[in-house]
């Protein structure tokens, strides 16, 4: 190579400066600034969808999309309510006073919308809305939401028993959902208090002819047991949506982790304002800020500790306090697996170990509710962004009740318990076990410092450690019950009280099957409450419940949290309800 | 790094002894001219540094935890604080202290980076004598073997079998030896033919003398010195490998201490607040330069290992 | 040579088949709780686990699900991903372009500069220019490359906001992905260019600076010394002492005569720079949040999406094997006395 000459030189030169001059440095809009891309709004969240058919869509990532924007359900909640519905494809929403409810909460009616059309032209009919129902109920992906109708309907959690083997007969789902003349019935098994809530946000309705034309089950009653618990890509649901919602899929690019949906202009209310929206997914905080900084994108999501990073952006505004209906708990279990185990010690009572039955211990239980420090891990933990909870009925819920007493720290009372407990040996002998949390989760891992700091200080001998695994271990372990203590969460499928009593207090609850906790009273209360639909009846039934909580100790209830999202004021129109898996785009507008 | 064979070694007039001086004997000729390259004693220097702070470790900072390795934190807020009294260097994302985290990062690294040599020489010695010494079908497939590993990207390797194993630092240690020891093998291997036809093994082996009697008395002590080469260059790398996991979340778990961990840590940070992009730098910088100097030290150690032990480097540079 | 290509060519199923044995082997220690974790994505969802098992046969022992696997393949299909949503084979074939690109960039870069760069320091030995690059290639050896990617981060994107981090900014990411563009070869730049959209071509640029950035220091360092060395052994050979003698320029001597005989020992090392940059852009997508193949296997390992990890770790083996054989045939072509061979 010849020595570089100085031309060469000056052209290196002044293609760097024009370089570095056309890149321009980051602009920060201000508010007052015209708005940008006023026909697209583009969201930025941390996850991305797993799947966009409705049957089997189950996290806030896939379900975001599809409902309530893309498909939409016979009644809805009215605004920001949780109790009060109004009609949407369905005409009225049924209750006793119209007759609609039968009087033995067994029958359900619901007349059906005319003249709705789908995305792909077709009109709306009585037959698609039973096809849809019945196709959420028969497909039942393992891990999918099918259970949540198959419940109430015909009163199994599944169509397949624990053998793999199909337990349900088309002839019970035909009676369970059918088609009379303009109405659509459901017979229920027994009364079910949170029917219609499960309703509004679960009965997505696809077009029967669309879906058999591609591939999928034409709806009839021999062919069912083929399309039986799908793999995820054997659907073309799965990325291909076709409902009634104010907006159609336009793609969904799968590699940019973006969902593409575009306004429906004969959508059978009026249009929406934005005419295109796009959710994406950016696992990077970083350039979910700057792209709000800069005005790229309209509405970001981010982690609670990550708050501080987005106040004081000019131009933007930060919707706090959204309340949430979730509970974060630390979960005792009664029964461990000590084989293999290596987070229970010597799995002994000699100060080197835990026994298997170690939490099945009440004063033992009592000991860690009342040293656990609340405040600290509200604060901490969450950035001071929650309440703490009374118990598994959270707020916002029917039956929550601020009287329900709560534990609070108290060192002595700790002491107390823990002399009392294992018949009075385990103050002398000490005991020492392991807490595995989800790795990366920083809420987690302070809650786990917390439960060793505190109970650590009140004597030498109790030893406590935590280890952070992968969510994938943590599935095992709980599969396994070898799990010494537990921090899990549980965010509501539906906003009623038995969506959180029954997976906390009953036999067959998704916590008590892990953890071991059993009592046979909780679950005759949560039979009748279930039953009744007489709110007065069914709030002293649940807060009979929450006492029962308290007193048996379980779990320890920590935080309920609270979200937030941060949009630039050029947003209008958007309005928060906790049910809502994401944002619900037809009513916002950029001006 | 593949060392550059001269075909006409030129031998300069200038090191012949001059008459009159005692001939040194061989150690103090390595030590003059170890000496004589100032980047070897600052190579030398800075690992000398690193080993009294790793041995030092519980006086300059006291362990409060049951695993002196976890780092304590004084509460649970979890953004970062500048360096201020009590955290000299400052504190990271859930106020893990930094100092303590340099000071015992340093025993981290140095216990990893030895495990994995150790592994890997271990392995190394048994595959690699066998495969040299007897040849044949069984050197055809340890070589193979080796192949195959070295078919893989390092890093990839380490990632995958972290995956699978868990996340730990045994683990990670597990996977990066994994990944190291064709090489050592080969090398090993490599000496192992060399001094296999050499007149004085081929003497002990007519003398009667048997076969892991005249590999552990003759073959061994003639293949320290290019292990000791590799080693040292590898020591690095190796922390690098071991950082690099903690980085992506596969290596030594969150508050502990280990450099590269705590820069995982500092992911989050480096766009600093809304106002100054600058405002976390410490939770980057601290970390890092902890890690830079040390792989600096061990690549002029290195370096200054190879220049004055490998005989076939002698009178070029 | 065709005979020598041919027969290296022969490794590839050899190398490939090693391999997935490799990564099906390590599932031994795997519990099939632990691999259904992949579809599960709460722990209310924890009591489907027995039914997922059964569903995709994760009880087999890991010799019949090997088995299963390769017959798989042998109608083509690599199975799906999970973590990517989309059968493996579509998954690399979409991430691989992006991967290139960055890769392409990067080895041009290294090859360019670390050549130019030993060379001058040979030539230049012990002036300033010499002390300054072996300073910045040990260094550079030295630092971590997700230190130096941070590094930039913060001070070129989080202070300047020059160089922002993924592959393209929202905006030309949208138009990108709308009708109006045609994807021709999946590379950026070149499909912006052929699009005649110079915004997206110079956005494409801007987002490729840092990264390129990163993965080049830690392999020109490494390329500044062996050229540097290998250009101070050539430079004090007989042929060059006489070429010197004759009178001929300094330039001419450089140039003509010892740079060819330089680049023997750069060719071999050719390979190892491949070796080092597959590894390195792992690294660098993470950083960088660039989406190539070396982020999505990350996230794959992380989630254990043992299909995709097995699929990308074919995919970089074979890379692997391809590159090495392309090296070597280089490396016959400059050294005549290898290809007597």
């Amino acid at each position: 190579m010849r020595t570089v000459t100085w031309i060469q030189r000056a052209a290196v030169f002044a293609v760097t400066v024009v370089l570095i001059a056309s890149l321009g440095a980051a602009t920060v809009r201000g508010a007052g600034e015209p708005v940008k891309n006023p026909e697209t709004f583009v969201e930025l969240r941390f996850g991305d969808a797993v799947s966009l058919d409705p049957a089997l869509a189950y996290d806030i990532y896939s379900t975001e999309p599809v409902w309530p924007n893309v498909y939409e359900t016979l009644i809805m909640y009215s605004g920001a309510s949780l109790d009060k519905f109004q009609p949407m494809l369905a005409t009225e929403v049924p209750s006793l006073a119209n007759h609609l409810i039968s009087a033995d909460g067994l029958t359900y009616t619901f007349p059906i919308r005319t003249g709705v059309r789908f995305h792909d032209g077709s009109v709306m009919t009585p037959d698609d809305v039973v096809y849809s129902i019945r196709r959420f109920l028969l497909q039942d992906q393992a891990g999918g939401p099918a259970w949540l109708l198959l419940s109430p309907l015909l009163g199994v959690d599944s169509t397949r028993d624990d053998a793999g083997k199909i337990q349900v007969s088309f002839a019970d789902v035909a009676r369970a959902v059918s088609a009379q003349g303009g109405n659509v019935v459901f017979h229920l098994k027994k009364p079910f208090a949170p029917f219609l809530t499960i309703v509004a946000a679960w009965t997505e309705i696809m077009p029967r002819a669309w879906a058999a034309a591609h591939g999928d089950w034409d709806g009839s009653p021999g062919t069912w047991q083929k399309y039986n618990n799908p793999k995820t890509e054997d659907r073309y649901a799965f990325d291909h949506m076709d409902g009634t919602g104010p907006f159609t899929l336009e793609r969904w690019d799968r590699q940019a982790k973006e969902v593409t949906l575009v306004r429906h202009d004969g959508y059978w209310r009026a249009p929406a304002s934005l005419q295109r929206v796009v959710i994406r997914s950016v696992t990077e905080f970083a350039p979910r800020r700057l792209a709000l900084q800069q005005g790229d994108a309209d509405l970001v999501v981010a982690s609670l500790n990550e708050q501080s990073k987005l106040r004081g952006i000019p131009g933007t505004v930060l919707q706090d306090n959204l309340p949430q209906i979730a509970v974060q708990t630390l979960q005792f279990n009664y029964k461990i697996n000590t084989e293999a185990n290596p987070d229970v010690g010597s799995a002994r009572l000699d100060g080197a170990g835990i026994p298997a039955d170690f939490f099945a211990d009440l004063h033992v239980r009592r000991g860690f509710a009342y040293a656990f420090d609340y405040a600290a891990n509200l604060g901490g933990a969450y950035a001071g962004r929650g309440v703490l909870p009374h118990g598994p009925i959270v707020q916002g819920l029917l039956g929550f009740d601020p009287a329900v007493p709560v534990y609070t720290t108290s060192r002595e009372k700790a002491v107390a318990e823990f002399k009392e407990a294992m018949g009075g040996k385990l103050w002398e002998t000490g005991f020492k076990f392991t807490i595995p949390y989800t790795a990366g989760n920083t809420a987690r891992q302070t809650g786990a410092q917390i439960v060793k700091d505190t109970v650590g200080a009140l004597n030498p001998k109790f030893q406590i450690e935590f280890r952070p695994v992968p969510s994938s271990t943590l599935n095992s372990l709980l599969f396994a019950h070898k799990g010494t203590m537990y921090f899990l969460g549980w965010f509501a499928d539906y906003p009623d009280p038995h969506d959180f009593a029954q997976p906390f207090l009953s036999a067959n609850g998704y916590f008590p099957v892990r953890g071991g906790y059993r009592n046979p009273q909780a679950d005759r209360l949560i039979g009748e409450a279930v039953g009744t639909a007489d709110p007065a009846k069914r709030k002293a039934l649940y807060k009979q419940l929450s006492m029962i909580a308290y007193n048996d100790l379980p779990y320890l209830f920590l935080v309920q949290p609270v979200t937030y999202y941060t949009m630039r004021s050029w947003v209008h129109g958007w309005y928060y309800n906790p049910i809502f898996p994401g944002q619900y785009f037809y009513t916002i507008s950029k001006r | 790094m593949t060392a550059v064979r001269s075909s006409t070694p030129a031998i300069p007039l200038s090191r012949a002894p001059r008459a009159g001086r005692t001939v040194e004997t061989g150690w103090h000729r390595t030590l003059r001219r170890f000496r004589r390259n100032p980047l070897s004693v600052l190579g030398a220097v800075i690992i000398a540094f690193f080993v009294v702070l790793a041995l030092l470790a519980p006086f300059l900072a006291h362990p409060t935890e049951r695993n002196p390795f976890m780092i304590p934190h004084s509460g649970y807020a979890s953004d970062p604080h500048p360096p201020g009294p009590g955290h000299p260097f400052g504190t990271t994302e859930e106020q893990f202290d930094l100092y303590y985290g340099v000071i015992w990062g340093s025993r981290t690294a140095f216990v990893v980076a030895l495990s994995v040599v150790a592994t890997a020489v271990v392995i190394a010695l048994l595959l690699g004598s066998i495969s040299g010494y007897y040849g044949g079908p069984l050197d055809e497939l340890v070589m193979r073997v080796t192949d195959i590993f070295l078919a893989f990207p390092h890093l990839i390797l380490a990632v995958v079998i972290v995956a699978v194993l868990g996340q730990s630092v045994r683990n990670a240690v597990i996977a990066i030896a994994v990944v190291e020891w064709p090489t050592y093998t080969r090398l090993l291997r490599g000496e192992f033919l060399r001094v296999r036809d050499m007149e004085y093994v081929q003497a002990a082996r007519a003398l009667g003398g048997g076969d892991p009697h005249i590999i552990a008395r003759h073959v061994i002590p003639n293949t320290i010195y290019p292990m000791l080469i590799l080693a040292s260059l590898n020591m690095g790398g190796i922390v690098i490998t071991f950082a690099a996991l903690s980085f992506l979340g596969l290596g030594a778990p969150i508050g502990y201490a280990d450099w590269g961990q705590l820069i995982s840590l500092s992911h989050n940070w480096i766009v600093g607040t809304a106002g100054d992009p600058f405002t976390f730098w410490y939770t980057l910088i601290v970390p890092g330069t902890a890690i830079f100097l040390f792989v600096l030290g061990w690549n002029l150690l290195g370096d200054a290992f190879r220049d004055v032990f490998d005989p076939r480097l002698q009178g070029s540079r | 040579m065709t005979g020598f290509i041919l027969r290296r060519l022969l490794l590839l199923p050899f190398v490939a088949l090693g391999v997935s044995v490799l990564i099906f082997s390590l599932l031994q220690f795997l519990t099939p709780a632990m691999r259904a974790s992949l579809y599960i994505h709460d722990p209310k969802q924890l009591n489907a686990l027995p039914d997922i098992i059964r569903k995709f046969h994760l009880d087999r022992p890991a010799y019949v699900q090997y088995w299963e696997w390769l017959k798989q393949v042998a109608h083509g299909d690599l199975g799906w991903s999970e973590t990517a949503r989309e059968p493996v084979a579509d998954a690399i074939r979409g991430y691989f372009p992006a991967t290139l690109e960055l890769g392409a960039y990067s080895f041009a870069c290294i090859l360019a500069l670390g050549i130019w760069l030993g060379t001058q320091s040979a030539v230049h030995k012990d002036r300033l220019l010499d002390h300054v690059s072996r300073f910045t290639s040990i260094s550079g050896a030295s630092l971590p490359t997700f230190v130096w990617g941070l590094l930039l981060l913060m001070v070129f994107y989080g202070h300047f906001g020059w160089f922002p981090p993924d592959r393209l900014s929202l905006a030309a990411g949208l138009f990108v992905r709308s009708p109006g563009f045609h994807p021709h070869t999946g590379l950026m730049t070149i499909d912006a260019l052929l699009n005649r959209q110079w915004w997206i071509f110079w956005d494409a640029v801007r987002h490729l600076v840092l990264p390129v950035a990163t993965l080049t220091y830690f392999l020109t360092a490494v390329l500044v010394r062996i050229t540097r060395s290998s250009m101070l052994e050539t430079l004090r050979t007989d042929y060059v002492r006489t070429a010197r003698a004759k009178g001929l320029a300094q330039r001419t001597v450089v140039d003509k005569h010892a740079r060819r005989n330089a680049l023997i020992p750069v060719i071999t090392l050719a390979g190892l720079l491949f070796v080092g940059l597959l590894s390195g852009v792992v690294i660098t997508e993470t950083v960088f949040n660039y989406p190539g193949i070396g982020r999505w296997g990350v996230s794959a390992s992380q989630q254990l999406d043992i299909p995709a990890v097995t699929g990308f770790a074919l995919i970089f083996s074979g890379l692997l094997v391809l590159g090495n054989l392309c090296a070597d045939v280089l490396y016959a072509l400059v050294d005549p006395r290898i290809r007597l061979q």
